[in-house]
């Protein structure tokens, strides 16, 4: 039986303010999802998450906690969350996509921060989101001066570990990251009680090492020529899987993966054949943002590939499974972990390189490279990123936007000219 | 067989509708204020062609602009963008220009190549370097865009700062308090207009191809001659300029017929 | 341009009973789509989750529900609610 309701109130949310919020996402949902016709059966399993997004992943959260388990909530694909799950502790994302939460983050923030970081404090001062009033430490990091300074903020009333990510990729700086690695990993023994033994580390190495080859099986079907999935389908699943336990979002991932195998085995595609195809790239789409993928797939286009974290930084490269001790354990996740390619680097050309690379394997015709308002880090590469797609020859449209509606017309012009230009 | 193409064109301030022959003969050329309703005007055009001997029914039609969206009896809807481009070519009789467009509530750089747009840049939500501005500003001095242009010819030395809209008023505002002459201010009017538009420009239009304007602000002699000015390069204008958009659509419209 | 065709919402006490009847009318061939629970017609139910029907579909969903007894709260019809290019986002 749900009663989210004595569920939200325990957790001292502001209900009424949350049911405004209640109020426009089966809205947005219908819109953004259940036009879609042809859809994989497997969606099913995602349409269900987001519909009780509010119900069903807190209360297990919650019933995990009763039995002692900590949750952590992060911000960033570069926290690691092996060393959470080694020591028994459950990770959930934290990042908040929705305009509703960005007035109570402005109410204490600059107005010229992203979105996200807006929406993330304000769903925590709200009191809106049961993610945020269920974790019990946050695990904030160093990748932009707007997310470093509103931690402060943030972690006035709940525990806060901040993790130093280093700044450049030297070898000192994969050497510094494991050492990072490795204080955080005490820092979660600490705070769980449980002991992270090479034998736990190397389990949970595995784990989320099969939550990627999982993630990576779905998108290997977006590159093929038949397009048996959604940009959107695609990027909700993605969305959800910073939610979800770990197993069962491979489970469900390989499952829907089958079901695309299957797809362009019979030739059957969401979209007629020559639908131009966009790799979207740029910042971070936290759920519910979908803006961007709704009005490029109600162009005429479709998105094969998301390069964001919430895409192909979450899951390319695995992490070495065949080490045994801590030391070496470590070390192999900073290697892997230093391998994303986050504009917060410097230099950051392995970005470009990435990007040229993902034009080819997802066969896409253009690159839309989309930046939150106020990401100087992305917003200052897409001239790197433009330039060396325009000598590629590949043609590119680069748009900021954030949370609001107010600029759907705008985006819907822009996207619309790109479109008809690689229609020609 | 449509006997004729309609390109309609619904900006923001002024809704411009092309007949286009099957000759490529400009047959007809109706401007109008867009209003309040881009779906009244739509349906005054309607009417409009009716009375004019084009019925809709007897031809093809393409919407664009930003009310494109409001005219329920076109066959296609094509963004501006595209249409200014493919106008632009024709009203120029180029296949390798720039194109800048200077329109009501946006300013777009075009780069067209082998007459397809190439790459293109729009203003982001702020009405700096657009005709609104233009608009505003010459209200605010109780003339008419073309009297401030043409008043701006013979002024100088003044400047505005504010890129904002509503600040770069109350800068003109106090121009004008200080007993600023007329032409000065208009002088600083334009002066940032084209500053703005220039440095936007500058990005897309590096190449030696030539730098067309097109939108309302085409029929301003002064403003061409100062944004030539600025960016080192002569910006070409012409009578049908302010038509470009609409012809564009017109041309989409041909082009749903004979795909070539 | 908007949408107002007409649709409706099967309603649960818990998204167990809704995944019930969402698999017992795959079986039956009737076709239904997981969907949000529109907040207009949730009142004090809090489960998220609805069935969402075409209109054709409904007939039969009720025989199919009457036939195995499945559990649900209400069939409600609900116009207005999809519509691709509203861009009203959350």
């Amino acid at each position: 039986m749900s009663d989210y309701v004595s569920m939200w109130k325990d957790l001292g949310m502001d209900l009424e303010s949350h049911d405004l919020l209640c109020q426009v996402l089966p809205t947005a949902v219908g819109d953004v999802f259940l036009t879609q016709e042809n859809r994989p059966k497997g969606m099913d399993f995602w349409d269900l998450v987001i519909s009780e997004v509010h119900g069903i992943r807190p209360k297990e959260l919650i019933e995990e906690q009763k039995k002692g388990r900590k949750v952590f909530g992060t911000f960033c694909v570069y926290v690691p969350d092996e060393v959470i799950l080694a020591a028994n502790g459950i990770v959930t994302g934290l990042c908040g996509g929705s305009q509703f939460w960005v007035p109570g983050g402005e109410a204490v923030l600059p107005k010229s921060t992203c979105p996200l970081i807006k929406a993330s404090v304000g769903a925590r001062l709200g009191r809106t989101c049961p993610f945020f009033r269920i974790a019990d430490m946050y695990v904030g990091e160093t990748t932009c001066d707007g997310k470093k300074k509103a931690y402060e903020i943030l972690g006035e009333d709940v525990p806060m570990y901040i993790m130093d990510v280093p700044q450049m990729k030297r070898e000192k700086d994969i050497l510094k990251w494991k050492d990072e690695i490795a204080e955080f990993a005490k820092k979660v023994e600490d705070f769980t009680g449980n002991a992270i033994t090479p034998e736990k580390l190397g389990e949970a190495i595995h784990i989320v090492n099969e939550k990627r080859r999982a993630l990576a099986r779905v998108y290997n079907c977006r590159k093929n020529a038949c397009l048996p999935i959604s940009g959107r389908d695609a990027l909700l699943m993605m969305q959800i899987s910073f939610f979800d336990d770990p197993v069962r979002c491979a489970q469900m991932c390989n499952k829907l993966a089958d079901e695309l195998e299957k797809r362009i085995a019979d030739g059957v595609s969401v979209v007629p054949a020559g639908t131009k195809r966009i790799l979207v790239t740029g910042t971070p789409l936290a759920v519910p943002n979908w803006k961007l993928h709704n009005i490029i797939e109600t162009s005429g286009a479709a998105v094969v590939c998301e390069e964001m974290c919430t895409g192909t930084r979450y899951f390319e490269n695995l992490v070495d499974e065949t080490k045994t001790t801590l030391d070496e354990q470590f070390l192999a996740l900073s290697q892997r972990y230093m391998k994303t390619n986050c504009a917060c680097f410097t230099p950051n050309t392995g970005r470009i390189d990435d990007i040229l690379r993902m034009v080819r394997e997802y066969q896409a015709d253009g690159v839309i490279d989309c930046s939150l308002k106020f990401c100087c880090l992305y917003d200052t590469e897409k001239y790197s990123v433009s330039r060396a797609l325009k000598e590629a020859g590949v043609p590119v449209l680069s748009l900021e936007t954030d949370y609001t509606d107010t600029d759907a017309e705008q985006l819907r012009t822009r996207i619309g000219a790109f479109i008809e230009l690689l229609n020609g | 067989m449509s006997k004729y193409y309609i390109g309609i064109d619904i900006g923001s301030t002024c809704a411009k509708t092309v007949i286009l022959g099957k000759d490529e003969r400009v047959l007809l050329r109706l401007l109008q204020p867009t209003g309040w309703s881009s779906v009244d005007t739509a349906e005054a055009i309607r009417r409009q062609l009716a009375e004019e001997g084009f019925p809709i029914e007897e031809g093809t039609v393409a919407a664009t602009g930003y009310g494109r969206v409001s005219v329920p009896y076109a066959d296609k809807r094509v963004t501006e963008i595209t249409c200014h481009g493919k106008g632009a070519c024709w009203v120029y009789g180029a296949a390798d220009l720039t194109v800048i467009d200077i329109g009501g509530q946006d300013t777009k750089i075009i780069q067209v190549q082998k007459g397809a747009v190439a790459d293109f840049l729009m203003n982001d939500k702020c009405s700096a370097g657009t005709g609104r501005f233009l608009e505003i500003m010459a209200n605010t001095l109780a003339v008419r865009p073309e009297e401030l242009c043409r008043l701006a010819a013979r002024g100088g030395g003044a400047s505005i700062s504010s890129m904002c809209t509503v600040f770069a008023e109350s800068e003109v505002i106090s121009l004008i308090g200080r007993g600023e002459k007329r032409e000065n201010i208009a002088f600083a009017v334009v002066d940032s207009i084209v500053k703005k538009v220039a440095s936007q420009a500058g990005r897309l239009c590096q190449g030696s191809a030539a730098l067309c304007l097109t939108g309302g602000l085409c029929e301003y002699p002064y403003l061409r001659q100062s944004l030539s000015q600025a960016l080192g390069h002569p910006v070409q204008t012409a009578a049908d300029g302010r038509y470009a958009g609409a012809l564009g659509a017109a041309l989409s419209a041909r082009a749903m017929e004979s795909p070539s | 341009m908007a949408e107002e065709r007409l649709r409706y919402y099967i309603l649960f006490a818990n998204y167990e009973q809704g995944l019930a009847l969402h698999d017992l009318l795959a079986e039956a061939g009737i076709p239904n789509r997981i969907a949000p629970a529109p907040r207009a017609i949730q009142g004090k139910l809090s489960c998220g989750m609805s069935l969402l029907l075409e209109p054709e579909a409904v007939e039969d969903a009720r025989r199919c529900i009457a036939e195995h007894q499945a559990e649900y709260v209400d069939i409600v019809p609900l116009a207005g609610q999809i519509h691709a290019r509203r861009d009203r986002y959350c």
